[in-house]
């Protein structure tokens, strides 16, 4: 367990440099130029090359490369023209909105989704079992922001229960959360209740039930130990489309997370700002994929000895 | 009762009891005597240098209130006193002499006196600090300090225009003791001004809070607060007005409109805008250099029911270069739709129908290469659609070209070499008002029209007695004569056509009842200084 966790956290340094770099040829390949926008609309071409200079996007490719790995490692991204400075202290004020929603979206698929696949398996061919898929169904077609405001017409706007928008309490959690889930909910509870059948099929369950034990037993005992391994990695596969959902949530919900920051950095031309987001995001994933592994072999003892 | 059952009641007591039903109805609520105003784009920054009030027009909305200017913008965009009682321009033009308030404090205590203006004036003209809107503050060469409320702005050329750049949002004068505190870099995130708000705090991209200035020379305020909060999503706006989260909203879709008009408890407010937007003809390229075919294009385009039908009414067919609400706007002329004198027109111009119904001349078709960006003017690629297929209904082809948003400007403002367009959509906001400085910025010959345009005139449109017209509106003493060049040059540029002329788009809010006093500028702000609250 040890060396692995030593080998998985020694790859991050590498795979963010690669990341880096990407950013950096995709930002600098972007067509309009950066100093023109920081300039104004009105500026003329000698105050374009004055900002252009004082940027110093006037140096060579590879000095401007430097430089910014340079920064990164001080955790300086550098120069965003929207805080005239250095952004991470305010992508750092945004990031806990954003796990927030992203950690209570996935609480709640696996308190939903995953009752729901198993008694929708329990069930199997009587009523629950089809309120259930034509429900997954209907929250798998529905895109998230549609749904999101359909949810806000409805609670907020109609029944008056929750705020519309906006970060005032735990209250305000309850529609982007629910609107950022709907779709790994439906995901998890279809792939539980087609785990759950195919387990209850095998050999060792016949042989459980042969020594006498109850349907319920069995599927307390042995089957739902083996459903989590395929669900847990559904689920941490799924984080990463969450981070990206949570942009449109965000900004549906004007909800004060980085993935709102990130829209209002690419409506404003901040490059700076927006490369130093995407690399969070790419950071966040690896994170979250490492911690999967590790939850892997918490769920699945085979994997503890391979 | 087995325990696992046990911990999961309890567990969901506890979700349930963390939603008080008592509370619920009270997250919809905005405070007593605090306007709550949901804007379309983030507050950013709040310093009228270093690039400026952003994002736009968000930042200028919140500057409004937060500092006074020497001079102001009434709702009919004439210029009235604010922090200057009076002024006055020279003879020449060349300087005005500002009679300044007494007895005005900035938000720190620190006095809002002649020094401070000769600070704040002397801080645009630095071109180190003040890097955005230079048109307006470029003309001024010195400011000279006569006694404690009598100051002198000396211009190195007649600019008649000068009360409108110390009317316009970046005339914002700012306290000196702040931008010694905070340096140079934060004092945009740490405003201090001398206006009716003051800062309360500020969570830059999220929500701006400001709170009536007790030591306000004008009095108290109409409300005791202003929250500017952050809502990108148009449909989001609209529900927090309905449920009363917010008090006012802006940018409101013209299509959304309807949800709104038939509250009774939502008061509409709309203002035609001063950005007329149009297509700009390249006539560096022969076939645009003929008046007859850019008047025949004009006359193809049904431009009063684009404004009719994509824009539900929200939108005016234009009578002249400039905006209806801009300084010295006046009726040129007006929008003809008549396809069959288009087709006349072009026919006089050499052009016939080829094989493919597309007209041509000595072999050349009349094939246009049409720019259009996705997004960034109302409606846009859908009014390039019907242009596009209104001009084939003459036999021209234009091929639209969508752009994305960010590269656009970059392909409007080329030399002339590297143009790849023969019409491009195009709309100027003169953020000033001046119908002057439009024009000047849109069809003023350039220096070289090979180069890049100087300021906006990418038509490379060019006539002279344009130019001295101009520099007449520009610097006659009488502000009559002014006028007068600035209507004669209307008629001309109206009459030469170097666009096809589109719609002027209204800006419309919403506000709730107990709001009043709401003003939308044609300058897209929407302006809560006196608004008041019940």
């Amino acid at each position: 367990m040890f060396r692995f966790l030593v080998k998985r956290f020694a790859m991050i340094p590498l795979v963010v440099l690669g990341v880096v770099t990407i950013l950096f040829i995709i930002f600098k390949s972007v067509p309009g130029d950066e100093a023109a926008f920081v300039a104004g609309a009105t500026a003329t071409q000698e105050e374009i090359e004055a900002v252009r200079i004082r940027l110093g996007l006037d140096r060579p490719l590879a000095e401007q490369y430097l430089k910014h790995l340079a920064g990164l490692a001080v955790g300086d991204f550098g120069y965003s023209t929207t805080f005239r400075g250095n952004p991470l202290p305010h992508i750092v004020d945004r990031l806990p909105a954003t796990v927030a929603l992203t950690v209570s979206a996935i609480i709640l698929t696996i308190v939903a989704g995953i009752p729901a696949g198993i008694v929708a398996a329990a069930f199997r061919n009587r009523w629950p079992d089809y309120l259930i898929s034509f429900t997954v169904v209907g929250l798998l077609a529905v895109p998230n922001f549609w749904l999101g405001m359909l949810l806000i017409a409805f609670l907020s706007v109609n029944l008056g229960l929750l705020p519309s928008f906006g970060a005032s309490g735990p209250a305000s959690l309850v529609i982007p959360t629910l609107a950022l889930a709907a779709r790994l909910i439906a995901l998890v509870a279809r792939m539980t209740r087609g785990v759950v059948i195919e387990e209850l099929r095998k050999d060792y369950v016949r042989t459980a039930r042969a020594k006498g034990l109850s349907h319920d037993g069995v599927l307390r005992g042995h089957v739902l130990r083996n459903v989590m391994i395929p669900t847990v990695t559904v689920i941490g596969l799924q984080t990463g489309y969450l981070l990206g959902g949570s942009v449109v949530i965000e900004r549906l919900c004007a909800w004060p997370g980085i993935g709102d920051l990130l829209l209002t950095a690419v409506s404003v031309r901040d490059y700076t700002l927006v490369q130093a987001i995407a690399l969070i995001f790419v950071v966040s994933f690896l994170v979250i994929n490492i911690a999967v592994e590790i939850i892997y072999r918490f769920v699945n003892p085979r994997l503890r000895y391979a | 009762m087995q325990r696992r059952t046990l911990l999961t009641g309890a567990a969901g007591a506890m979700l349930l009891s963390a939603l008080p039903a008592t509370t619920l109805r009270a997250f919809a609520q905005t405070s007593q005597g605090v306007i709550t105003f949901g804007q379309s784009t983030a507050v950013l920054t709040l310093d009228p240098a270093h690039g400026a009030f952003t994002g736009y027009p968000g930042g200028y909305e919140a500057a409004l209130v937060l500092f006074d200017r020497l001079l102001d913008f009434d709702a009919d965009m004439t210029i009235v006193p604010q922090l200057a009682e009076s002024y006055r321009m020279s003879d020449d033009l060349k300087s005005c002499e500002l009679k300044l308030r007494t007895g005005v404090t900035f938000h720190d205590g620190t006095p809002c006196d002649a020094a401070a203006v000769k600070f704040n004036i002397e801080r645009m003209m630095n071109k180190e600090i003040n890097t955005t809107n230079r048109p307006l503050w470029d003309p001024i060469s010195g400011v000279d300090m006569v006694d404690d409320t009598t100051i002198v702005i000396r211009m190195s050329a007649p600019f008649a225009q000068l009360p409108n750049t110390l009317a316009h949002g970046s005339g914002a004068i700012v306290s000196p003791a702040a931008i010694e505190k905070f340096g140079e870099d934060s004092f945009a995130q740490n405003p201090v001004g001398a206006g009716p708000y003051r800062l309360d705090s500020f969570n830059a991209g999220q929500e701006l809070v400001l709170k009536a200035y007790d030591g306000y020379w004008g009095g108290a305020p109409g409300a005791t607060g202003i929250v500017f909060r952050f809502i990108a999503e148009p449909a989001t706006r609209i529900n927090a007005l309905t449920t009363g989260a917010v008090d006012v909203i802006d940018a409101v879709p013209v299509h959304l409109v309807g949800q709104l008009s038939g509250n009774a408890d939502i008061e509409i407010a709309r203002r035609p805008g001063l950005r007329p937007i149009g297509l700009a003809f390249n006539l560096t390229r022969p076939a645009l250099q003929d008046v007859k075919v850019r008047k025949a294009l004009n006359l193809a385009v049904p431009v009063a029911t684009i404004a009719e039908r994509v824009f539900f009414g929200f939108a005016k067919a234009p009578d002249s270069p400039l905006a209806f609400d801009a300084i010295g706007h006046r009726t040129v002329g007006e929008t003809v739709f008549d396809q069959a004198k288009a087709k006349a027109l072009l026919a006089e111009a050499g052009y016939s129908a080829g094989a493919d119904g597309i007209l041509e001349k000595d072999g050349e078709k009349l094939s246009l290469s049409f720019f259009a960006p996705d997004g960034l003017f109302p409606g846009d690629v859908a009014v390039a659609e019907i242009v596009a297929a209104s001009l084939r209904q003459v036999g021209v082809d234009a091929a639209i070209n969508k752009i994305e948003k960010g590269a656009y400007w970059d392909h409007l403002r080329q030399d002339k070499a590297n143009l790849a367009w023969d019409m491009a959509m195009f709309g100027f906001n003169p953020s000033n008002a001046s119908g002057t400085y439009h024009l000047a910025s849109l069809f003023k010959s350039n220096a070289d029209d090979n180069g890049k345009p100087d300021v906006w005139n990418i038509a490379r449109y060019r006539n002279e007695k344009v130019d001295t017209l101009l520099e007449t509106a520009s610097s006659a003493p009488e502000e009559s004569a002014r006028l007068d060049a600035l209507g004669e040059a209307q008629a001309l540029i109206w009459e030469d056509a170097p666009y096809l002329w589109l719609q002027i788009n209204e800006n419309v809010s919403a506000a709730g009842k107990s709001v009043s006093g709401l003003g939308v500028l044609p300058i897209v702000f929407t302006t809560l200084r006196n608004a008041s609250k019940a």
